[in-house]
């Protein structure tokens, strides 16, 4: 790998602080990444399943909602511009804010649901009449 | 500040000393780096917050998640400064923080929730049980009511029966009565008519030895003659008859004759005579042991002996009845 990359000794220093980066270093040196379709399928299934969970009636889970469907239209559209690179990255951020989303609709209903239990209980107890 | 840093930092130092304009270039750049970028500044501040919270407890496998992303975007700070890595790490380390933060709601909310079904539950059998206690005391009420509407019924009907037999009793002591009182006018009219029947044949009289029915001689016996004429016989057996439905005590025949010829001869023939009256009577039912006849001659006239027609009235039988009351 090294070899390949002795062409650039800048290059080189960074790789050697930061192992991490080499694979999309090495594509980018070998002419553009492959279209992220992982990441892309991915975050679009994360995104569906904040949707089903009720994402868009909590205020808070609809904000991250929204992020999340942003960065997915700006992935594929930096897909089509055949930025693919920065487009695995923005679908990480549409993945976590499409999980967040989530997390968020869920605690939503959960809340919800144990309000109106605390209801309905409240209820029955003024009806026995304690 | 991790040991990575250090690293980064002496070389710079050593690098500083072999040529300083490079030097310079390069500690700007690296304390460009040190200023985090604002998604890691976000990151930390999300982080910290959250691990004070109840995540700790409620959700610690996702503010642990949130925690090794928070050191890999530390990572990539400490060894790329503000990279687009690292602001890529510290975004997604935020939101795991915040999502963790969101786990332990969500867990707080069940739990919540399980403890109000509880509640709920005991509520709902609280209800249960003040229902069933209702019902319970509705019923003993109603069974109570409904014992009492029966005896009430049973008193009623009790009291029917003996108004019933109260007024059965009253009809029948009435009919008794009624029974009562038709047999004694029966027994009247009986006697009223006996009484008449005797009327017809004989003389009857009340006096104060009793009823005397007087036949007059030359109707029952021939001239001297003891024995009954059959037509006595017919007019004595309508006097048993009415003797016999009046009732009486005692009955005493007297044969009395006009004073013509010895005394001697007209007692006897007195007494033969009431003697065959007597006979004839007990023959038509006259009980004997109440009736005796006796011969009284002319000792008792009911009128002159000097006219035919006196004699005539003399020469008689007297039945006297001693009544039964």
């Amino acid at each position: 790998m090294s070899t390949k990359l002795s062409g650039a000794s800048s290059c080189v220093s960074l790789a050697r602080r930061a192992w991490v980066l080499l694979p999309s270093l090495a594509l980018i040196a070998c002419g553009g990444a492959a279209i992220p379709q992982e990441q892309l399928t991915s975050a679009q299934a994360a995104l569906k399943g904040a949707e089903v969970a009720g994402a868009g009636e909590d205020p808070k889970a609809a904000l991250y909602l929204k992020l999340s469907r942003e960065q997915l239209e700006k992935a594929k559209a930096l897909i089509a511009d055949s930025k693919n690179e920065e487009a695995a990255r923005v679908l990480d951020r549409a993945q976590a804010d499409a999980e967040l989303s989530l997390a968020l609709a869920k605690e939503a209903t959960a809340k919800r649901e144990a309000a109106q239990a605390r209801q309905q209980s409240e209820e029955l107890k003024q009806r026995i009449g304690k | 500040m991790s040991e990575r840093a250090n690293t980064f930092l002496r070389s710079c130092v050593k690098r500083a000393g072999r040529a300083l304009p490079l030097c310079t270039a390069l500690t700007l750049a690296a304390c460009g780096a040190a200023v985090p970028p604002k998604e890691l500044m976000d990151a930390r501040s999300a982080y910290t917050r959250v691990e004070k919270g109840p995540a700790a407890n409620l959700a610690p496998a996702e503010l642990d998640t949130a925690k090794q992303a928070l050191a890999r975007a530390e990572g990539y700070f400490n060894d790329d400064g503000d990279s687009p890595n690292t602001r890529d790490q510290a975004y997604i380390a935020e939101r795991k923080a915040l999502a963790a933060e969101a786990q332990a709601g969500l867990v707080q909310a069940e739990r919540d929730r399980a403890s109000v079904d509880e509640e709920f539950r005991k509520a709902q059998l609280a209800t249960i049980d003040k229902t069933k206690a209702e019902l319970d005391a509705e019923r003993r009420a109603k069974e109570a009511t409904k014992a009492e509407v029966a005896r009430t019924q049973d008193e009623v009907a009790r009291q029917k029966d003996e108004v019933a037999r109260q007024k059965d009793e009253v009809a029948k002591t009435k009919a008794d009565l009624a029974a009562e009182k038709k047999a004694r006018e029966d027994a009247e009219k009986r006697a009223a008519a006996a009484m008449a029947s005797l009327a017809e044949v004989a003389k009857v009289k009340e006096e104060a030895r009793g009823v005397v029915i007087t036949l007059s001689g030359s109707v029952l016996f021939a001239t001297g003659k003891s024995d009954l004429l059959p037509i006595a016989k017919d007019k004595l057996s309508e006097v048993a008859k009415a003797l016999k439905d009046q009732g009486f005590k005692a009955i005493v025949v007297e044969g009395h004759t006009d004073s013509v010829g010895s005394a001697t001869k007209n007692e006897e023939l007195s007494l033969k005579r009431a003697t065959s009256v007597r006979e004839h009577l007990v023959s038509q039912g006259i009980p004997a042991e109440k009736i005796k006849a006796v011969g009284l001659g002319s000792s008792r006239p009911v009128a002159e002996n000097n006219t035919p027609d006196g004699r005539a009235n003399n020469r008689r039988v007297e039945i006297v009845v001693t009544p039964d009351r």
